[in-house]
Parts: structure tokens; C-alpha cells; sequence
């Protein structure tokens, strides 16, 4: 048997859901259910003085209005805690009432006539208003809770908070600083300094947000279906809402149609409480304005990056300074971007800052690699106008300061096992690379840009059997975005020695699964696989000493081969495995089941690097950016299956390709979401797939990765927007300094030179 | 999303929906190929009481060439008028601009007239009808008659349709020799309704001077604007760089008045114009000079 590990075998779930033939969350009914529609606010910021929901109530067809006095009085400890606003709407979009009815129509119906009095208080929108010291407060009664949904997304811990006068709406502040920032700029040759600024982005998953709740008939259970990238932190918010134990909720995760951070947890705690209200299952299903308004999209950021670097080179001092918009809901994710910045690159004296404001806006949350595209925006460009101003190759640059393991982190913590290096060595000897005179002499542009993700841990455990028809089993918990399915399919195959269609993946529920964190940080391969290579080692010793006795040999003179236990090199001596699973299996048998557990902690994260190489022309009249070529090159510890690392690569690269070109969202001055559909939110289409596109991989094997495999998700979206602006600089001799890269900006920046 | 409920007829004939317009008035709206009426109920941003669907009523869709005209039926699909070698062949220009509207599934139902009814000012097909001086065929229970596209597109999505007529036909003038023609836009996306768009419609004598130049703008007013620069800078010259390029200027400054809205700024609008009168204009004259020629030797 050829190795299954690096064998590109086809998502298992692929051709079905490009048929329309997998079931979603929306798909599924339950007897008596109720469609639910939420009542959002116009308002960016208002106090609620009165509800009156009797038109709507009386409509033929709805259940009930539910609005705050329906509920309990809960902290919103997290947004998905914010449920109805009781007396204050804080953004427009924020949920003010809930209507049931028979139908998703007669929903819509009775939810355009409720009836709300409101009355406006100031308001703050945009980065720079709220950071003013006068700025409105967006919580005048204080700041809620920091969220447990930045660490969810587990890619750090720790840091500090500042404590300077500030804006009443700065909700973190985390900063980093080591040397002497003073004496490395009085050190440098060159010092660049510039603000970038990148627009808020939508995640944008195709499936919209779909729930389903249903309270057991004592009224002590509930279950939830769900499409979440986290059932067990699903599990936990709904039963504080319920006032339940955790246990007694089983949530159910349903098929993903892409999550991209933004699907851990929203409506679930507010729609499991309407189930509990009204009595009867309840569904609920955005639509794309709802998504648009109420769900929780990236950050807009501002970066203040002063760098500081000799004429040979070297990288002397560092001051970095990134402010979140973070909407109208705290985050914790002021220490992500000291993290980003600082640690790529190896600058003794430097000082990275994180500022978290808040404005009355929807909530933000996590996107794919979340804060890491604007930091590399920022950090990557400055750095390529650094080496254009002191006339070095920006690779060399890059090489020359690239960071190695055991180098230091921002934070001072050493940098683990990681393949910057290998990576810019890669790009080095690549063709796109070294013929890039031939490209420019035909007026394109070429850019390069790195990114990096420190990748998440959080344990995971997994079960293993062998069933009665040779099928290995695996029970684990973990959902799947990316298509780990198929590559635990291989994982297992490869440990036990059979080929991967004799495996099944089953997914269980937060009650019939063992414990996985949730899918984001790039970490469910990663943590979830060794867990199984365990469960599965174990089973296969069981089916080697039951074999043994069956075979009169000793254990160590088997093999696993064809699907059979067979005496080393004798083929004629083989017993099937099914065969095997039968003994374990029947009535009055003494021989004890075939069953393997796995537990897995990770020791450490396994940070994965990716660099881009982007081709552009651009239309200096008026300013359209073409995107020709895009190359990328990730260290993706070991490829365990080529094809969907691939395509995690090229989704990533796409959607990187929306945070340079297309995605904005835009809020008017009455803080109202302008870009509230997929016509006026701009995502990059097929059609705009690079001529070129070029995925490569270079393998730095992760210590304790499975089969040194390391999280691919999250790195490729990270450098594209910084290597297509790097491209655009290139192209025209002119610097974009904000995103997207829209003709006006591109065209406002080739007329300042 | 879902509309509010509405009732929904499906027309046998032309007669059968003209006499449901008659009996509804404003209430009712007539169904083409819905790519813009159905999203616009679906936002509830319309919300007619009465559907009166047209796809049944054959005798509305087709292409033939008629005299000096291709007639197009409303109900002809986009996607038909693109691939059409009749309008190819003769009205050039719509088989260039077909491509730029929306995306190849949303002109498969999509309709030549329906686009021209709904006169959303960013669309391609008004600005295409009054760069090619087209004439609209209406009808209602009440009679026909013809309509100028220049006098057609009264305001924004607003048209000089009375509510009991609907659009059934276009007439396009087909090419003569010495005449070229042009399209070009910018939007943020390909498939996009256009920031800018501009279709230039021209013809030269054979000497070489400009006897006709019809400049039609997009997304720059509540409807498509015809530039009068262009009339009045090169009609009657032979034109040149130099020419074009000022007659550009002064359509982007004089004859247009863009609004800026979260895509592009007013500014930015006017000078994509500038740039894309430009483009289109050299163009046309290249092929008018070209099509001259051919006229010549034949
Ligand atoms: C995603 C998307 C992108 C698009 N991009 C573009 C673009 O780039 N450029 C562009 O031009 N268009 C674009 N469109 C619109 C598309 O071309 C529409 O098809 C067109 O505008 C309307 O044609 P329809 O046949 O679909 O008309 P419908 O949507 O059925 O009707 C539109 C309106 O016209 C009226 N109407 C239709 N036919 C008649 C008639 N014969 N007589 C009287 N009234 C009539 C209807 O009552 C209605 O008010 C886009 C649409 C979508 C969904």
C-alpha cells in the first residue's frame, strides 16, 4: 500500500453539496415549529419607550411577540447575550423584538408592523469620532463583560491594559514594548512613517445563519441544531440563558455553508429562550440584509506604523499602533495586533499596541485569521516602502529580519518550531519571482508580502472501533469546515493500515461526541488528528493480539494488509478484520470489543507562514486594478492531502482578494449600513480569479503535528491585500495606504505623485 | 426574503394584459423577465397588488430586420439579443454593450424591454437607444403609438409610459457605411451596474467629416444623458485628437451632472466620463473610417 498520507482524495462531502443534495440547517422542520423573525432597530443609538406589538399579534397566522419583559434579565456577557434590547438600542440592526408565526411570510408580515417609540440619543460612528475624548459613550451605564468569543478563537492569551485619558469608548488596550525606541530611531538611516486604513469586511458564508430549538417535553432539555463552528460553546451559552446545566443541552452542529469566524455563537441563547417562551420548537433563519446588519463582520481598522532601518538593511526600531472598530460590542481582541506586528520580524527596540474602540455599529467578530490582513496591510507595505526608499530588494529586506525559532515573539515568548524562513527561500527561486524584470518591462507591477498565523490548540479526544463489516469508526466532535473529514478518513487510515474508504467519520453532538474545541484558529487537523492517531493505534493493537491468538503468532510478527491480519509475508495465513470484529461481536463470545480512545493536548501552537507573490497592471486613467498573476507559497508542516490544502490556499487568496480590491462596508452618518446587500457589498466573483494562480507548498514538519501537519485555514488570507498593494505601488510609483484599492483611491494616489 | 402577497395573472395575450392594466390601473405592474421587479419585492421596495406576467404572450419576442430597422420584442431575452447575428450584423453596438449588463443567468431571463421599461440610469440598454436614436413601440386598450428614446426616459426609473401601456417592441436603425460606434464602462466588478458607461454612435461622409455623433451617458443623471458637446464640437469636422479629446472634457464638465453616492464621488464620476467619452469616441471614428473605406471600394 502506497502512503495515504499526501494522497489527494476528493472532499467526501463535495459532490453533494454542490448537487443540492446535503441537508442544511435550514432544511431541516420539526413538527409544530415556529418561524421567527427578528424586529431590528433604526436607530444607531435610542432609548426604547414603548412596544406595541397588537397589530402584529393580531395577524392571522403569528404566534406571539416577544420582546424584553418576555425575558430573563441576563448580562450581556457576550453579544450573543445582548438578546432584546430592554430600554437602549445601541446600533442599528439591533434586535428589539422577536415575532413567531406559522410561517416565514406571515413573520415578515407581523414584523413590519410592530410598533416601536424611540427616542434618539447621540450617537458615535466611524474610528476617529469615537476615539475623541467627548465622543458619546456607546454604553453610558459602562462597559459589559469582556466576550469569551476572542478566546474561543484561542491564538492568544494574556497581555496588558493601558491607562492614559482616553475616549469613554476605548474598550482595549494591549500594549508590547522592549529596547529603546528613542535609540533605535536615532539608529536608523530611514524612518517610514504612515497611517493605513482598512475597511470593515463581511465574512460573507453563502449559508446565512439558520437555528433550530427545541425544549424536551419536560421542559429540563433542550436541543439545539445549529450551523456553528463551536457546539459545545453553542451548548454552554444556551443553557446559561436557560438557566439549564450544560449537560442537559445537546446541540446538534448542522453542515457549515462557510462560518469564516463569524458562526460561533448569535441567536442561538435568544431563540433557544422563544422556544421556552412560546412552547414550540422555533426556527430562525437570516436573511442577506440580516446579515449584512446584525451579524458580526470584521473590524475597520487605523495603523500607525513608524519603522525605523540602517541602509544594510536592518530593521532598528519598530512603533506600531492598530484601533479596532469594533462596533458596539467589546471583543478582547486588542491582543491580536501587537502579536501580528511584532513578531514576524525580528526589531530590537519596538513598542506594538492594540486599541479595541467601540462605536454604535453591529458588532464585530472574528474572520478568518482575525486582524492578521489589515496588520500584514499595514506592517508588509511599510516595510516594502522601506526597502524602496533605501533601494533594497524587499525580499532580501524581508529575509534579513525574517524571524526564526526561538526568536522572540512580541509578547517574549520564543517562536516555535515555524518556516518564515523556508518560506522566503521558496519565493526567492521562484520563477514568478526571478523573472520579474520581464513582467515590469511589460508595466506590470510585482509585490510580495508574508503572513503568519500562530495557529489555536484546545484539547480533543476521540473514539475508535472496528466495526463487524472491517469498517474503523471514529466518534469525534469537531465540525467540520474545511474538510477534515476526508483528511481523518486519512489520518486513521494511514495509522491502522487500511485504505481511507474503510474508514467512517462520524461527527457526534455535544452529548454523543467526545469534547473538541471549536473549528477556528486553524487547529482542528491539527489537534483533533493526533486524538485520533491515538484511538486508532490503540484499536489496532487490540485487533493485532486478538489475531494473535486466532493465529497462534506473536502480535509483532503481524501485519495489517488488504484489509486482513496476516502473518508477515504470508498471505495464505490472513483473517479478515471483519472477521476479526465478528469474534468481539457475538452472543457467548469472550473476546472483549474493539474499542480505542485518543486524547490529545497540544504542548504548543504550530505557527504557519504563507507568502504572496501578486502580478498587476493598472489602468492609470481610471484606476482599475487587474489582478494577473497571484502566487502562494505556505509551510504547511506536511500536506496530508495536497488537493484541499490547495483549496484552502485559493479560498483564502479570494477572499484575500475581496479585502484588496472589493469589500468595504460603508454606514452613513446615522450609523445605517449602506452596503446591506450583496449588490452594494462588493465580493470578489470566479470571474475575477487571477490568470495565474499558483498554490505551492514547502513542508517544515510541526513537532507534534499529526504527521507534522500544522492549520492551513487561516494563513493564505492573510498577505494577499498587502502583496496586491505592494504590486499596485510598484506598478504606478504610487502607494495606496487604505482598502480596498477602489479606481478612486488608486487613481487619488497616482495624481498626489 | 419574501414579497408581500400579491395576486398574479399570466397573460394569454397582449390583449388579455393590456385589458388586466386597464381594470388594475397602478396597482399593477407588468412581469418581463423579473430580474429587477422580483428583488425590488422582495426588499418590499415594491409592492404591487397585481402580477401581470408576459412570458406566455410569444408574439413579443424576436429579432427580424424590417426595412432600415431591426425590430427587437420586448420579451426577446438579453441573452438572445447578444448571440443575435441579425443585430450583430447590422446594429453592432447592442452586441458590443450586451456582454457589460449584469451577468450571463441574470440575461438569460432578463429582457431587452424589460430593461428599457424599468430605465434604471445606470442601465446599458437607454443609454444604447438613444445613442442609436431608437424608436419605442407602446400599446395599450386605448391604441399604439411610437416614442423617441430621446423623449422616453422622463426621470429617474420614470418613462413616458402611461400606466394601461406596455413597451412591445424596439426599432433600431440599422448601420449605414461611415458610421462606428463605441461602448465602454467602469465598475467596481465586471457584471456590476456601471459607476460610468458611455456608448458613442457616429458617422462620417467619405471624406472623412463627421456628420453625425450621438454620445449617450450612463449613471451620470436620472436616466441617460446625450451629450451635446460632442454634437456641437464635431459634427461638420473631421475630428482629431485634439478634438475628440476637448469634446470629452466638455461633456464630462458641461453636459452631465453626477450625483456621488458610497461607490464613486461626484468627481470621480465626471472624470471617468471624460476618460471614457474619450476612449469610446476614438473608437467609433476608428471603425467609422474603416467602415467608409469598405463602403468605397465596394
Ligand atoms: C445582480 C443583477 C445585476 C444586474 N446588473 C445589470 C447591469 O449591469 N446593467 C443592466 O442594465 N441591468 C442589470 N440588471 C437588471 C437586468 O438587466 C434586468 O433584467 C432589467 O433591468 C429588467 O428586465 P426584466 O426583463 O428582468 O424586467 P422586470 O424585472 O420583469 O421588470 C422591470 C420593470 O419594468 C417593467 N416592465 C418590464 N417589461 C415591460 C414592458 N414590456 N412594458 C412595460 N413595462 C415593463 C416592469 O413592470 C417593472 O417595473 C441586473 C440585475 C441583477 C439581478
Amino acid at each position: 500500500m502506497t502512503s495515504i498520507i499526501g494522497r489527494e482524495i476528493k472532499l467526501e462531502d463535495g459532490a453533494p453539496k454542490v448537487q443540492g443534495q446535503l441537508k442544511f440547517g435550514s432544511d431541516l422542520v420539526l413538527h409544530g415549529q415556529l418561524y421567527a423573525r427578528l424586529v431590528t432597530s433604526p436607530h444607531a443609538h435610542a432609548l426604547v419607550t414603548a412596544i406595541d406589538t397588537t397589530g402584529a399579534t393580531k395577524l392571522e397566522g403569528v404566534h406571539s411577540v416577544i420582546t424584553a419583559v418576555d425575558l430573563p434579565d441576563i448580562a450581556p456577557a457576550s453579544r450573543s447575550m445582548l438578546l432584546l434590547a430592554k430600554d437602549r438600542v445601541r446600533f442599528v440592526g439591533h434586535p428589539v423584538a422577536l415575532v413567531l408565526a406559522e410561517s416565514e411570510a406571515i413573520a415578515q408580515d407581523a414584523a413590519d408592523q410592530v410598533l416601536v417609540n424611540y427616542e434618539p440619543q447621540p450617537h458615535v460612528t466611524g474610528l476617529e469620532a469615537t476615539l475623541a475624548l467627548n465622543a458619546a459613550p456607546v454604553w453610558p451605564e459602562g462597559l459589559p463583560g469582556a466576550s469569551a468569543e476572542a478566546a474561543a478563537h484561542g491564538a492568544v492569551g494574556g497581555g496588558d491594559s493601558g491607562g492614559a485619558e482616553a475616549s469613554p469608548n476605548v474598550a482595549g488596550d494591549s500594549t508590547f514594548e522592549r529596547g529603546n525606541l528613542e535609540q533605535g530611531f536615532a539608529e536608523a538611516d530611514h524612518i517610514i512613517e504612515c497611517t493605513y486604513r482598512t475597511a470593515g469586511v463581511h465574512q460573507s458564508y453563502i449559508e446565512p445563519h439558520a437555528t433550530l430549538v427545541e425544549i424536551g417535553p419536560t421542559g429540563d432539555e433542550a436541543t439545539v441544531w445549529t450551523a456553528t463552528q463551536g457546539t459545545f460553546f453553542v451548548r454552554d451559552a444556551v443553557a446559561a440563558v436557560l438557566s439549564m446545566e450544560a449537560s442537559s443541552v445537546r446541540v446538534v452542529g448542522t453542515p457549515v455553508g462557510g462560518g469564516f469566524g463569524a458562526k460561533f455563537c448569535l441567536y442561538e441563547p435568544l431563540l433557544a429562550l422563544a422556544a421556552k417562551v412560546s412552547g414550540r420548537p422555533v426556527s430562525m433563519t437570516m436573511n442577506r440584509m440580516e446579515e449584512m446588519i446584525t451579524a458580526t463582520p470584521a473590524p475597520a481598522t487605523r495603523v500607525k506604523v513608524k519603522l525605523g532601518a540602517k541602509r544594510t538593511g536592518e530593521m532598528t526600531a519598530l512603533d506600531a499602533e492598530l484601533v479596532m472598530d469594533c462596533g458596539c460590542f467589546p471583543g478582547s481582541m486588542s491582543i491580536l495586533g501587537p502579536m501580528l506586528m511584532g513578531s514576524n520580524y525580528q526589531c530590537p527596540n519596538q513598542r506594538v499596541q492594540g486599541v479595541e474602540v467601540l462605536t454604535n455599529s453591529p458588532s464585530t467578530g472574528a474572520y478568518r485569521a482575525p486582524a492578521a490582513p489589515q496588520c500584514a496591510f499595514a506592517i508588509e507595505s511599510a516595510i516594502d516602502e522601506m526597502a524602496r526608499a533605501l533601494d533594497l530588494d524587499p525580499l532580501e529586506f524581508r529575509a534579513a529580519n525574517a524571524s526564526k525559532p526561538g526568536d522572540k515573539m512580541a509578547m517574549g515568548n520564543p517562536w516555535p518550531v515555524m518556516g518564515l524562513v523556508e518560506v522566503l527561500d521558496a519565493m526567492r527561486n521562484h520563477p514568478m519571482w526571478r523573472d520579474r524584470e520581464q513582467a515590469r518591462a511589460q508595466g506590470r507591477g510585482i509585490g510580495i508580502a508574508i503572513g503568519g498565523w500562530p495557529g489555536g490548540i484546545e484539547p480533543a479526544a476521540a473514539a475508535c472501533s472496528l466495526q463487524g463489516d472491517g469498517v474503523l469508526q471514529i466518534q469525534i466532535s469537531s465540525v467540520d469546515l474545511t474538510g477534515t473529514r476526508t483528511t481523518f478518513q486519512q489520518i486513521a487510515a494511514e495509522t491502522f493500515g487500511i485504505e481511507p474508504d474503510q474508514i467512517r467519520i462520524i461527527s457526534g453532538d455535544t452529548q454523543s461526541g467526545p469534547f473538541a474545541g471549536s473549528t477556528g484558529g486553524s487547529k482542528i487537523t491539527y489537534t483533533v488528528g493526533p486524538a485520533i492517531m491515538e484511538a486508532v493505534a490503540e484499536v489496532k493493537q487490540q485487533v493485532l493480539e486478538l489475531a494473535s491468538g486466532v493465529l497462534e503468532a506473536d502480535a509483532e510478527d503481524l501485519e495489517i494488509k488488504d484489509g486482513a491480519v496476516q502473518v508477515k509475508g504470508a498471505p495464505q495465513s490472513a483473517i479478515p478484520l471483519a472477521k476479526l470484529a465478528r469474534k468481539t461481536m457475538s452472543y457467548g463470545s469472550t473476546h472483549k470489543p474493539l474499542y480505542g480512545q485518543g486524547r490529545n493536548a497540544q504542548p504548543g501552537q504550530a505557527p504557519g507562514f504563507c507568502g504572496q507573490l501578486a502580478e498587476v497592471s493598472v489602468d492609470q486613467d481610471t484606476g482599475e486594478v487587474t489582478v494577473h498573476k497571484l502566487l502562494l507559497i505556505q509551510d504547511v508542516g506536511k500536506a496530508i492531502n495536497p488537493l484541499l490544502v490547495r483549496g484552502q490556499m485559493q479560498g483564502g487568496a479570494m477572499q484575500g482578494l475581496g479585502w484588496a480590491l472589493y469589500e468595504e462596508l460603508s454606514t452613513n452618518e446615522d450609523g445605517q449600513t449602506v452596503t446591506a446587500t450583496l449588490s452594494d457589498y462588493a465580493l470578489p466573483h470566479i470571474a475575477h480569479l487571477p490568470t495565474e494562480f499558483v498554490m505551492e507548498t514547502v513542508e517544515v514538519p510541526a513537532p507534534t503535528g499529526p504527521f507534522g501537519a500544522k492549520g492551513v485555514g487561516e494563513p493564505p488570507v492573510i498577505a494577499t491585500a498587502a502583496a496586491v498593494a505592494n504590486a499596485v505601488a510598484d506598478a504606478v510609483g504610487a502607494r495606496v495606504r487604505s482598502l480596498p484599492l477602489s479606481p478612486p483611491r488608486v487613481l487619488a494616489a497616482g495624481r498626489e505623485n | 426574503m419574501k414579497p408581500c402577497s400579491f395576486e398574479y395573472v399570466k397573460a394569454e395575450s397582449l390583449e388579455h394584459a393590456l385589458a388586466v392594466l386597464v381594470e388594475h390601473g397602478d396597482e399593477a405592474k407588468i412581469l418581463a423577465g423579473g430580474q429587477s421587479l422580483v428583488p425590488a419585492m422582495n426588499f418590499r421596495l415594491a409592492q404591487p397588488a397585481v402580477l401581470v406576467d408576459l412570458n406566455g404572450v410569444g408574439a413579443l419576442s424576436g429579432i427580424e430586420r424590417v426595412d432600415g430597422m431591426v425590430q427587437v420584442g420586448a420579451m426577446t431575452r438579453q441573452r438572445s439579443a447578444e448571440r443575435s447575428s441579425v443585430l450583430s450584423a447590422h446594429v453592432p453596438l447592442v452586441t458590443e454593450t450586451m456582454p457589460f449588463i449584469a451577468h450571463a443567468q441574470i440575461r438569460n431571463r432578463g429582457t431587452f424591454g424589460g430593461s428599457i421599461a424599468h430605465a434604471d440610469p445606470s442601465a446599458e440598454l437607454p443609454a444604447i437607444s438613444v445613442a442609436l436614436s431608437a424608436t419605442l413601440q407602446v400599446t395599450s386598450s386605448r391604441g399604439s403609438r411610437s416614442i423617441a428614446a430621446s423623449d422616453f426616459y422622463v426621470d429617474l426609473l420614470t418613462t413616458a409610459l402611461e400606466a394601461d401601456e406596455i413597451l412591445v417592441r424596439v426599432d433600431l436603425p440599422i448601420a449605414v457605411p461611415g458610421s462606428g460606434f463605441a461602448f465602454a464602462e467602469v465598475s467596481r466588478r465586471h457584471g456590476d451596474y456601471a459607476l460610468v458607461g458611455v456608448a458613442a454612435s457616429v458617422q462620417c461622409d467619405a471624406s472623412g467629416v463627421c456628420q453625425q455623433a450621438r454620445v449617450s451617458l450612463l449613471s451620470v443623471g436620472p436616466g441617460p444623458v446625450l451629450s451635446t458637446s460632442c454634437a456641437a464640437a464635431l459634427i461638420g469636422e473631421r475630428p482629431t485628437t485634439r478634438t475628440i479629446a476637448d469634446a470629452a472634457a466638455a461633456t464630462a464638465s458641461d453636459d452631465i451632472d453626477p450625483e456621488g453616492d458610497i461607490h464613486a464621488s461626484a468627481r470621480f464620476r465626471r472624470h471617468l466620463a471624460r476618460v471614457l467619452v474619450e476612449r469610446t469616441l476614438t473608437r467609433a471614428f476608428a471603425r467609422a473610417a474603416v467602415s467608409a473605406g469598405a463602403a468605397e471600394q465596394a
